[in-house]
């Protein structure tokens, strides 16, 4: 069966760092998989691969059978990923529905111009992320930041992907955040959503993925159950310090 | 195709046209002469703000892509005794493939670089216009005797205005579909956009090419309106920032500012023209510009629209 997401040998340098040194893993449909490792080990720079905000030395990288490293990042999100971001990167001057608004539209001018927006999702959407009725209208800076992981969440829904790429998803949250943030995330577990979730939080990982792969300097050094990943001799060594 | 429209748009369009109508009627012909160029700098303002106040995509050089539109025209009516009618939809053809040649560096930079590269083009024009083929385009001194469509002030002041609403209207409501509101999203933040599954590459092409329509449609126009053509005073750095202050004072990415906020400036440096006849106005006007900026950065249209918020406010409390 074809595999949402494959991932194989994948080398990515940049001058003499190399950032991502022969990554290969696959993700299977439905599957939450944690990405950890310290700072600088080089998560976002596969989430940047994957999404082709850089494109890889080397290696490839397949989403339901095609290869996509030659696809532009709108393209790759038609094929059904798509991502969050570490720093939460808004529309600063839209409100929370025109945000989700953009992530709704098609990647066509002439279906812009002559298809109304759907108002009706775009609300369902951002009411399904936990914001009330009276947040709709707000914009960013009105926000806190777990609003805006919320909001963050709620535009790359909106694109309606098969697979999720969550980057640093509790920074910043309050411990009731996190929770929303956790229950929203269980949600689209029950709805076959496939996960990869890099987080610094543990704890609040733990519970989201059925499995993990911690790397350092850009190298895979365990991957399995979140177990046996965390309880890895080189991963504590390297990431957790102990 | 959802474009929110209220009963109200329709009865303040309605007003405006019907009012914009009868001025023939009620003002003198020098007021009429001084519309003119009002509805001619309108369509400039809001060509620079499909692009400008839309994308972010600053444009110093506008006055490259006026200048194609209106040389293209000059040229073969004059030159060539192309009709009128050909030369003007060739001239627009042309200012589009201009605009598609500044969108090529947008495909890299942007910012205070692409203004500046953008700067670069109207200096290219303007000193390729007076050595390159100068039997044609008439060299440093430009050209006369240019066929023109209208006679008479109230003719000219029609044409202008029909022209003006044309672009206005149809540009207002394009800008209420979603590709508005993507164009917008560019200038907030390019990655967010491509991250949402759209295409920058394309929205910024097609905000490029509209703005060249537009410009070349006024250019051409315009060029047909003055019966000549003279690079010193089109590729001139005082045109940009006659555009450029007119849309900031009216209030950018809003196209109805542009308008308004050409009609303010066009008629600001008229009244000061008895007492200052010189460039000295240019001062006033920037001092004026300065200040609103410091009071409503978003210009007269959004302290236009507050006022109405507050009026309906006032009605709903009563």
């Amino acid at each position: 069966m074809t595999k949402p997401l494959s991932i194989k040998n994948l080398v990515k340098n940049f001058g003499g760092l190399t950032a991502t040194d022969d990554i290969s893993f696959d993700l299977n449909e439905g599957q939450s998989t944690g990405l950890i490792g310290p700072n600088g080990a080089g998560k976002t720079t596969i989430f940047s691969q994957i999404m082709g905000e850089y494109r890889q030395t080397s290696g490839t990288i397949e989403l339901y059978g095609t290869e996509i490293s030659k696809l532009s990042t709108p393209a790759r999100i038609r094929l059904g990923v798509s991502r969050t971001y570490q720093v939460p990167r808004p529309f600063a001057e839209f409100t929370v529905l025109e945000n989700v608004r953009v992530g709704l539209m098609p990647d066509s001018i002439w279906k812009m111009i002559t298809e109304s927006p759907n108002v009706d999702r775009e609300i369902e959407l951002a009411l399904s992320v936990g914001f009330s009725e009276s947040d709709l209208r707000r914009t960013p800076d009105e926000l806190s930041m777990g609003d805006l992981r919320k909001l963050e969440m709620a535009r790359t829904m909106a694109t309606n992907p098969r697979i999720m790429l969550l980057d640093e998803v509790f920074a910043g949250l309050t411990v009731g955040e996190i929770d929303q943030i956790a229950k929203l995330i269980q949600k689209m577990r029950s709805e076959n959503m496939t996960f990869l979730i890099v987080s610094h939080d543990l704890k609040a990982l733990e519970p989201l993925v059925d499995d993990a792969i911690a790397i350092n300097y850009g190298k895979v050094i365990a991957q399995g159950s979140f177990a046996s990943v965390i309880s890895d001799k080189a991963v504590r060594t390297s990431y957790l310090g102990t | 195709m959802g474009l929110g429209l209220r009963w109200y748009h329709f009865a303040l369009w309605a007003g405006f046209i019907l009012v914009m109508a009868l001025m023939p009627e009620f003002v003198s012909k020098g007021t009429l002469r001084t519309m003119i160029f009002a509805n001619f700098l309108a369509i400039f303002a809001i060509s620079w703000d499909v692009l400008s106040g839309r994308t972010g995509y600053i444009s110093f050089g506008h006055p490259f892509l006026i200048g194609i539109g209106a040389y293209t025209t000059a040229i073969l009516t004059k030159r060539f005794d192309v009709p009128v009618e050909y030369a003007i939809p060739a001239a627009i053809a042309m200012t589009m493939v201009g605009g598609t040649i500044m969108f090529l560096p947008a495909l890299r930079i942007k910012g205070s670089y692409f203004a500046l590269v953008s700067l670069a083009f109207m200096e290219l024009i303007y000193q390729l216009v007076q050595v390159i083929r100068p039997d044609l385009t008439g060299g440093t001194r430009g050209m006369s005797g240019i066929v023109t469509l209208t006679r008479g002030a109230a003719n000219g002041y029609y044409l202008s205005f029909s022209l003006m609403i044309i672009v206005a209207l149809s540009m207002w409501l394009l800008m209420r579909t979603r590709l508005g509101t993507a164009l917008s999203a560019i200038a907030m933040n390019e990655e967010s956009v491509k991250g949402s599954g759209l295409s920058p590459t394309k929205l910024k092409l097609f905000a490029f090419m509209t703005s060249a329509f537009v410009a070349g449609l006024g250019g051409a126009f315009y060029v047909h309106y003055l019966g000549s053509i003279a690079p010193r005073a089109l590729f001139d750095i005082n045109f940009v920032f006659t555009i450029i202050v007119a849309t900031l004072i009216g209030g950018a990415s809003t196209i109805v500012g542009p308008m308004f906020g050409a009609f303010f400036l066009t008629f600001l440096l008229e009244y000061l023209r008895p007492f200052l006849p010189g460039a000295e106005r240019y001062l006033i006007y920037g001092a004026i510009a300065l200040l609103l900026y410091m009071y409503q950065p978003k210009g007269l249209y959004h302290i236009f629209m507050s006022q109405l918020d507050r009026f309906k406010k006032s009605g709903d409390d009563d």
